[in-house]
């Protein structure tokens, strides 16, 4: 009975560990050119934004996430004002260097508007598998978007019109080094095709805290910083090609804002010198490394309190 | 769509692969950079059976539609592979059922009222009545086995054996009697892998020890490279002569049948699988599966086994002369089951299953175990070896000193005895075979009881010597190591020991290749 339980035991720690529970599972290299196309599953989210679902994400965000967001990083949230000026719903289209994204800037939202805004996810990752899938629209309100450009149960045109606010990172896919990427056109197509404003979300530090291949943020509450922007509306006529950059160009502005000062970042923009926020073209490892150092907060920038604390 | 078969490297992102050892399985953890051999997945099954049979025997290759063939007042014989083929044993209903159906159908119509069945066994046991009823299914079985029209071939009855002459190399060609007079002989083939099928059929199927004896011998076998490939193999061109040479005395109809890869039914679909494609159900299985091998009592193992009956699927048919036939089943098998591989390596890793052609509902004792692995599954290759001359052979397997006395009889003295004076195949063939493949206990046994004839422990023997001749070196994983000695092997308990141990003949760093096989795979070496 002994050899049977341990044997059991170490078959099970055998298998956890070829298997990588917990994580997601990789393919052998050489076995690559072999995997089979990925099957686009059509998988029905709209349970997720009825009431029961609604009342399930409250208590999985505010009784769980935010206080494991909260032992685990130190959030600075900049620019919320934005938001008391317009009315919903808005594209929030962000820069994308982790999955540390996604709880950020949906817990950095008023609550009212945490509440009404659902989030993009690509379908070939988060939906793979029903648990993922359910898991991920429970949590975090998310919905599967095709990044090949195939159809979904649910298109992101529907949720804006059911009036819910949307979270998409135009990257389409997580940064490699921690700088900005390629922005494609579908947050800009969105909003001229749907005539809401975008909000420009920027934030620094994902990275450095929990970048690609991490599962975990790293020990010691890495400082992250989020600034929303002044909302855009597409222009009358506006084409989602003329959109989309203005959109990157407004995500890089705040970036460099969070870097320097609103003024200082707003002379370098009317100027056209925003810093290119695709980083310099450097070596790969200087780009990772300047990315990887901590997010410095200027401590007279700390949000002022009545009692030392 | 059906992924082809391709040769993986291991890296450090491969899970632990399977290795079937007998009466159970074991996740090894390879060396990095180990070459693992995947069979091609089933390809897409013929989705009307019955229109496929009749399609092929209303338009044969080469010959007149069977209808034609068949007239009132012949005698006609039909006779069909016994129960070594397919492994596992299909799941009902067997595809020979389903076409011995309908080719009685055609000879009913016909107004044939004289047909024998006849199980082609050669020198194989005498399958019993219900072993007979899961191949030719109910009705056929119903209709002929209470009259002795349904039997199983018998080599050694001198009477009902008809010596037909010699081929140009003055091999005795000397088959069924019944068979060699019938104005037709329907042969009805399931062509699992590329050694099967063709004059490999009648000419051996239906043959005596006489006969058999110019193609089942250890000069024959230690050069035919490799027996999977008839072209190059010397058992089967000595077969094609006697093929060609019945061919010139009696009217054959062969019908030739391919399979897809569907080796294991639900629950055991994991085993089919490329690893890092588990999924949860999958892991959950194998680990469930592990856990209740662990506890089974053996028979209960052995019984777990043996009662998989595979849910192959029909992969083609195709009827009428026997050559031409052949070259398409064979073009068929090579679809299903060939896999590219770039050059030879040091070491082959092979894990030896629960089931080979000669232990279908009985025990897989050491000698048998040797067959399959540095037999069948060694001669799975085309052009040469996996292995390079001079390297080494490991092999998993329990090999347990279990022999079944009911069915192999004279394997319990082919291993106290023979195998303890020698175990080099010549040497044993010239001093031995013949006391073996007269002796009048186990003629006896062979035709009344369901015993394998005495020669055939010689001739699982004989099937390794190419294997044997090549490599210099064979150590058996998890065996039983008096057992692997008197086999004239090394046993050692883990992948790493042998690898230490083989390190004396292919050096500390190898390259090393594993076959994963079952499914079935042949391994095009270039």
């Amino acid at each position: 009975m002994g050899s049977f339980l341990k044997d059991g035991v170490a078959d099970v720690r055998t298998v956890a560990k070829g298997w990588r529970w917990g994580r997601r599972s990789m393919v052998p290299r050489s076995a690559e050119a072999f995997v089979p196309p990925a099957r686009t599953t059509v998988f029905p989210t709209d349970w997720s934004r009825r009431r029961p679902a609604r009342y399930a994400r409250e208590v999985a965000q505010k009784g769980a996430l935010e206080p494991l967001m909260r032992s685990q990083v130190r959030r600075r949230v900049e620019g919320l004002d934005v938001l008391a000026r317009i009315d919903g719903p808005v594209i929030f289209a962000a820069n994308h260097a982790s999955h540390l994204d996604t709880p950020l800037i949906l817990l950095s939202l008023p609550d009212e508007w945490r509440r009404r805004t659902a989030v993009a996810a690509a379908a070939d990752y988060f939906f793979d598998t029903w648990w993922r899938a359910v898991g991920s629209a429970i949590v975090f309100n998310t919905f599967p978007i095709d990044r090949r450009g195939g159809s979904m149960a649910t298109t992101p045109g529907e949720v804006l019109g059911e009036g819910w606010s949307l979270v998409i990172f135009p990257e389409g896919t997580r940064s490699k080094d921690g700088w900005v990427g390629r922005f494609q056109l579908g947050a800009a197509y969105l909003a001229v095709q749907h005539g809401v404003p975008v909000v420009p979300v920027a934030h620094r530090g994902t990275f450095a805290a929990m970048p690609r291949g991490q599962g975990w943020p790293s020990p010691g509450r890495r400082q992250l910083t989020v600034r929303f922007g002044e909302p855009l509306h597409p222009g009358e006529g506006e084409a989602a090609r003329d959109f989309a950059p203005r959109i990157k160009d407004a995500v890089s502005a705040l970036l460099d804002e969070d870097r320097s000062t609103w003024w200082e970042a707003r002379r370098r923009a009317a100027s056209g010198a925003t810093p290119d926020p695709g980083g310099p073209a450097i070596a790969e490892w200087r780009r990772v490394w300047e990315q990887t150092e901590p997010v410095g907060v200027d401590p007279t920038a700390a949000p002022l309190r009545p009692w030392r604390r | 769509m059906t992924r082809p078969g391709f040769v993986l490297e291991v890296d450090d992102r491969t899970p632990p692969i399977v290795v079937h050892e007998g009466e159970g399985f074991r996740l090894e953890n390879f060396p990095l950079g180990t070459r693992v051999v995947y069979p091609p997945e089933s390809l897409p099954s013929v989705p009307d059976v019955d229109g496929a049979i009749r399609d092929a025997l209303l338009n044969p290759v080469d010959s007149d539609p069977l209808p034609e063939r068949l007239f009132a007042g012949m005698r006609l014989t039909i006779a069909f592979d016994d129960l070594s083929l397919p492994l596992p044993p299909m799941r009902a209903p067997d595809i020979r059922q389903r076409i011995i159906e309908q080719v009685l159908t055609m000879a009913a119509d016909a107004g044939v009222d004289d047909v024998h069945i006849v199980a082609a066994n050669a020198l194989h046991r005498r399958m019993t009545p219900a072993e007979l009823k899961h191949i030719v299914g109910e009705r056929v079985f119903r209709s002929f086995h209470p009259q002795g029209l349904l039997y199983n071939h018998d080599a050694e009855d001198r009477d009902n054996l008809l010596h037909i002459g010699l081929t140009d190399k003055g091999e005795d060609v000397e088959i069924n009697r019944r068979a060699a007079e019938s104005d037709l002989l329907v042969y009805v083939n399931v062509n699992l892998v590329a050694m099967d099928g063709g004059h490999k059929s009648v000419p051996i199927g239906l043959a005596s020890y006489k006969s058999l004896k110019h193609h089942h011998n250890s000069q024959t076998m230690v050069r035919s490279h490799s027996f999977m490939d008839h072209t190059k193999s010397h058992l089967h061109h000595s077969a094609w002569r006697m093929g060609r040479l019945l061919k010139e005395h009696l009217n054959i109809f062969q019908i030739e049948t391919t399979l897809d890869n569907n080796v294991f039914p639900a629950p055991y679909e994991f085993l089919m699988k490329r690893e890092w494609e588990w999924s949860v159900k999958d892991q959950a299985s194998m680990l469930a599966m592990r856990r209740g091998l662990a506890v089974a009592p053996k028979r209960m193992r052995h019984k777990m086994f043996h009662d998989l009956r595979a849910p192959y699927g029909l992969t083609g048919i195709h009827a009428g002369d026997t050559e031409a036939v052949h070259e398409r089943t064979i073009a068929a098998v090579h679809r299903q089951q060939m896999v590219e591989v770039q050059g030879q390596s040091d070491v082959l890793v092979m894990g030896v299953p629960f089931l080979g052609p000669y232990n279908v509902n009985s025990t897989m004792n050491p000698i048998l175990a040797t067959c399959m692995g540095l037999g069948y599954y060694f001669n799975s290759y085309r052009n040469q070896p996996v292995v390079r001359r001079g390297g080494a052979v490991i092999l998993y397997h329990p090999l347990e000193p279990d022999f079944s006395q009911l069915h192999h009889p004279s394997y319990v003295d082919f291993y106290e005895e023979i195998l303890a004076e020698s175990t080099d195949p010549a040497v044993i063939e010239e001093k031995y075979e013949q006391q073996f493949a007269t002796d009048p206990w186990y003629i006896h046994l062979y035709r009344t009881s369901h015993a394998y004839h005495g020669v055939h422990p010689f001739y699982m023997w004989y099937w390794a010597a190419h294997a044997m001749d090549h490599v210099d070196d064979v150590i058996w994983v998890g065996g039983n190591r008096k057992v692997a000695q008197r086999l004239g092997f090394r046993a050692a308990s883990t992948l790493a020991d042998a690898l230490e141990m083989a390190s004396g003949t292919v050096g500390t760093s190898p390259s090393i290749t594993y076959l994963h096989n079952p499914p079935h795979l042949i391994a095009d070496v270039h």
